[in-house]
């Protein structure tokens, strides 16, 4: 999947018939997409959590995860095999594994599959002879059926650049993936004699988004730069760097300069963000700005302080008057 | 008596046996392996917020539930703001899976819900280590044939739990790191569909107030596969009639001669009656009739077995001491150090046994680990148990090696030994010999695959390439080998028809006439007594 469908997916509507029309669906994807019609509302709901959770990773960078509401959908930034490419298509897929897993475990979608196989024949006597797969590995393998087949169905010229392309997709969809199991928590129960651990099951526990996209984000800034070899391989681009793994991030291509607006590369440009005039790091004036400066604006706001709160959905908060300063990129 | 039947079987009629029983366990394990699945599954139910907008909010007649025909109105607890009394967290068991309804089968035996709580982290409302969680379950089942609202209670309790959370990175959006809690334990899953409401009460002013932002609850069930009931039952079912004949056989021998059985063949004895209890298939009728008590019952089948085993080893290994002290009567009250330790480790496990699944019968969401004082008996008494184990091999051990000196002393005389009394003592440590190194065999088998069944396990298989399951062939392995153990030393520790050889004429032949137990009659007595000081006299020249 693409940056430029996201937009389109997390709007999408569902009908059998919108499978057939939405834009941002290729052939194989279109099939999945009426096969598994009742699966698509959590597939939208998982690219939209994926499009939050990436905006709110890089609010404070040069890139902002720029999605551009309303503009055509397909989006310039695919173009570059980069570094921010590389972490949209993880996230996306650790989006979707995620939702359906979730959507599976409160019974939410009635057709989640039993086990790895092809849907067998006498489906209820399997189910009481040994049970049925987590909603983990469905999901898993949910995501990775209907995300990467859309890297598989075009054949492409061995070694070519747009091989290589297909490949880095493939690769950071699989750490998306891989992401969402590696984070979560095995949980266990002992249940043999009088309670005993003769006897132990496991299960999966999900690690909440916010997690998950906070280690994405750290391998997004340990990404290893990669070429495709001519036997159609990837292959890393500085032999001084260890060979990434199945969780690293990987792209083809230096990311363009986002400082400046330049739509055929897809980035929007820096100009009118919000910076921070005290820290040292990517959120600073001095780098979020590129040296152009930047617009002081005090502002008085009201805040919500010294909250309470009970378990479910009380919060008893205070009102706080803060005067701020606001400081903004030229 | 001349023997038993071990030291007069043939070399070759020994390893035909022999390697027929191995060949036996070989199927066990491979059944276990090949043909039994996983012996239990795990579903991970999200439970769904449902809106409870009746007035009245103990009536067990309204049931909420997030499929099927009048469903409830589920609300996001994010954006909702509802007060905690209208909220209701629903799961519907068993979750569907590929467009069907699934529904539990009585093959799967039992039923062991597990609570977690996915709480996110925020600074200004950090929770306490161990808050108290209270909740209100309720538990309701359907059958196949009611309608989609026709839940009927289960049971229904207020319980307490303790929340045990930590967190690693204090970050805002990031869950809390929460143990799973224990929530109810069915011992017989007799009925279709199972529904369970939880609600979390907050009646008095400091009631669920520290347990932080409840995000999700998670409620793992996890029941045992019908396949491997399938299999263990079939198991049990040629196994029990096996055992039992070999027992008739064993005792139908010892009735055969002219002397009573001695203790030895008694807790040989005892030994296959506690087998054949356990073997007993009588899960079948969990099939027909909802047992409850079934997971207990399996319990205390399992502990019986356990304490006749290790008092047969304590037996076993006194019996074959060599040494005869005079005017010992043998019998149960010689190893009351020892027995007392198995029954007092039995007896505390059984009594926290009832404590725990006992209770359980009447409240299936009953722990016994919530409240301190729960905790702090049943601890005491595992602990209790843990120290009669421990002192109880400590007296096992000392035994085996107090007999294995003996053994060598006796070895050092034995050449100097008339021919009939040389058979004897080298048939006793044949005997015992075999039983040590059986033994040894089958616990180190048992410890062995114990360990790799918790390091397999604790990894997560990715590629279901692995045919073998390898927790179900350990557990219908290990199973076969105590039962072959059994039946093994039900068969050659019979006494045998045979005679020693009638060649050996000389001054011992007519105590060989006469069908004696050589330490119960007062002319084996006085044989040994002669034998010691035959030993007294060789260490002092």
């Amino acid at each position: 999947m693409g940056l430029q469908d996201f937009e389109t997916w997390s709007n999408f509507s569902f009908t059998r018939k919108s499978c057939s029309t939405s834009r941002g669906l290729t052939a194989h994807q279109r099939r999945i997409c009426r096969r598994h019609l009742d699966h698509m509302p959590t597939v939208s709901g998982g690219v939209r959590m994926g499009i939050e959770e990436c905006k709110h990773q890089f609010r404070s960078r040069r890139w902002n995860c720029s999605i551009r509401e309303g503009g055509p959908v397909f989006g310039a930034l695919t173009l570059i095999a980069s570094r921010e490419t590389a972490f949209t298509h993880a996230i996306m897929s650790a989006g979707i594994s995620l939702a359906i897993s979730r959507s599976c475990s409160d019974g939410r979608i009635s057709s989640c599959g039993c086990s790895t196989a092809t849907r067998p024949k006498h489906l209820h006597s399997d189910w009481v002879w040994g049970g049925c797969a987590e909603n983990l590995e469905y999901g898993y393998k949910f995501a990775e059926g209907f995300v990467d087949v859309r890297e598989r169905e075009r054949k492409v010229k061995r070694g070519s650049l747009e091989q290589g392309r297909q490949l880095m997709n493939r690769h950071n969809n699989e750490a998306g993936r891989r992401a969402v199991i590696k984070l979560s928590r095995v949980t266990c129960k002992c249940h043999g004699v009088s309670g005993s651990c003769s006897l132990i099951t496991f299960w999966h526990q999900l690690a909440s988004f916010r997690e998950i996209g906070d280690y994405l984000r750290e391998k997004y800034d340990s990404a290893t730069e990669v070429s495709v070899s001519r036997r159609g391989k990837l292959r890393v681009g500085n032999p001084g760097f260890g060979v990434p793994t199945a969780l690293d991030l990987v792209y083809l291509e230096e990311s363009p300069n986002y400082c400046l607006k330049n739509e055929t590369l897809g980035s929007l440009g820096t100009t009118g963000r919000e910076c921070t005039r005290t820290s040292n790091g990517v959120e600073s004036c001095t780098i979020l700005c590129c040296g152009r400066g930047y617009n002081t604006k005090k502002m008085v706001t009201k805040e919500r302080c010294e909250c309470k709160f009970h378990w479910c959905c009380q919060v008893e908060c205070n009102t706080c008057v803060k005067t701020e300063e606001i400081y903004t990129c030229k | 008596m001349t023997g038993t039947v071990l030291e007069n079987l043939s070399g070759r009629k020994l390893a035909v046996l022999i390697s027929f029983l191995l060949l036996c366990q070989l199927v066990c394990f491979l059944i276990g392996g090949l043909v039994a699945p996983m012996p239990a599954n795990a579903q991970n139910i999200l439970g769904t917020v449902c809106k409870d907008t009746t007035k009245v909010k103990n009536d067990t007649t309204k049931w909420f539930y997030n499929r099927g025909k009048g469903k409830c109105e589920s609300v996001d607890l994010a954006q909702s703001d509802l007060s905690e009394t209208d909220i209701v967290f629903a799961f519907q068991m068993p979750t569907p899976r590929e467009s069907e309804t699934f529904d539990y089968s009585r093959w799967q035996q039992n039923l062991i819900g597990v609570l977690q709580m996915d709480i996110r982290y925020h600074s200004q409302m950090e929770i306490k280590p161990h808050s108290t969680l209270v909740i209100d379950a309720r538990l309701a089942y359907r059958n196949k044939d009611d309608p989609d609202d026709g839940w009927k209670l289960y049971t229904q309790s207020v319980e307490k739990r303790v929340l045990d959370c930590d967190i690693e990175i204090k970050s805002e959006d990031y869950l809390y790191n929460c143990t799973a809690m224990p929530l109810f334990e069915l011992g017989s899953l007799y009925h279709d569909y199972y529904l369970l409401n939880i609600r979390l009460p907050v009646d008095k002013p400091d009631m669920n107030t520290h347990i932080g932002h409840v995000q999700d609850m998670w409620v793992t069930v996890i029941n045992q596969n019908g396949g491997f009931t399938k299999v263990w039952l079939s198991l049990k079912t040629i196994f029990f009639p096996g055992i039992v004949g070999i027992l008739i056989w064993f005792w139908h021998r010892i009735h055969l001669l002219q002397r009573k059985p001695v203790l030895l063949e008694e807790m040989l004895l005892t030994l296959g009656i506690a087998l054949c209890i356990l073997d007993l298939p009588i899960e079948y009728l969990t099939l027909l009739f909802d047992l409850p008590f079934m997971l207990l019952l399996s319990d205390i089948r399992q502990g019986f077995f356990y304490a006749s085993l290790f008092s047969f080893w304590v037996v076993f290994a006194g019996e074959h001491m060599l040494i005869q002290e005079v005017k010992t009567k043998n019998s149960l009250k010689k190893y009351w150090k020892h027995l007392s330790a198995v029954i007092l480790g039995c007896v505390s496990l059984f009594i926290f046994d009832m404590c725990e699944r006992g209770i359980q019968l009447r409240n299936p969401f009953y722990s016994i680990w919530v409240t301190e004082l729960g905790t702090n008996l049943a601890l005491s008494f595992i602990i209790l148990a843990g120290i009669s184990t421990g002192m109880y091999f400590m007296f096992l051990s000392f035994m085996i090696w107090q007999v294995f000196i003996n053994i060598s002393k006796k070895r050092q005389s034995l050449p100097a030994m008339c021919s009939v009394r040389r058979l004897h003592y080298e048939g006793i440590i044949y005997r015992f010999k075999f039983l040590m190194l059986a033994t040894m065999i089958c616990a180190a088998m048992t410890v062995i695959g114990f360990i790799l069944g918790q390091v397999a396990e604790g990894q997560w298989k990715w590629n279901d390439n692995i045919e073998l399951e390898y927790t179900s062939a350990f557990f219908t392995g290990v199973y076969g080998m105590w039962n072959i153990y059994i039946f093994a030393l039900l068969v050659l520790y019979a006494p045998s028809h045979k005679r020693w050889p009638a060649n050996e004429t000389n001054a011992d032949t007519q105590i060989l006439s006469e069908e004696i137990e050589f330490n119960r009659l007062p002319i084996e007595r006085s044989e040994i007594s002669s034998l010691t000081s035959f030993i007294n006299k060789a260490t002092v020249d």
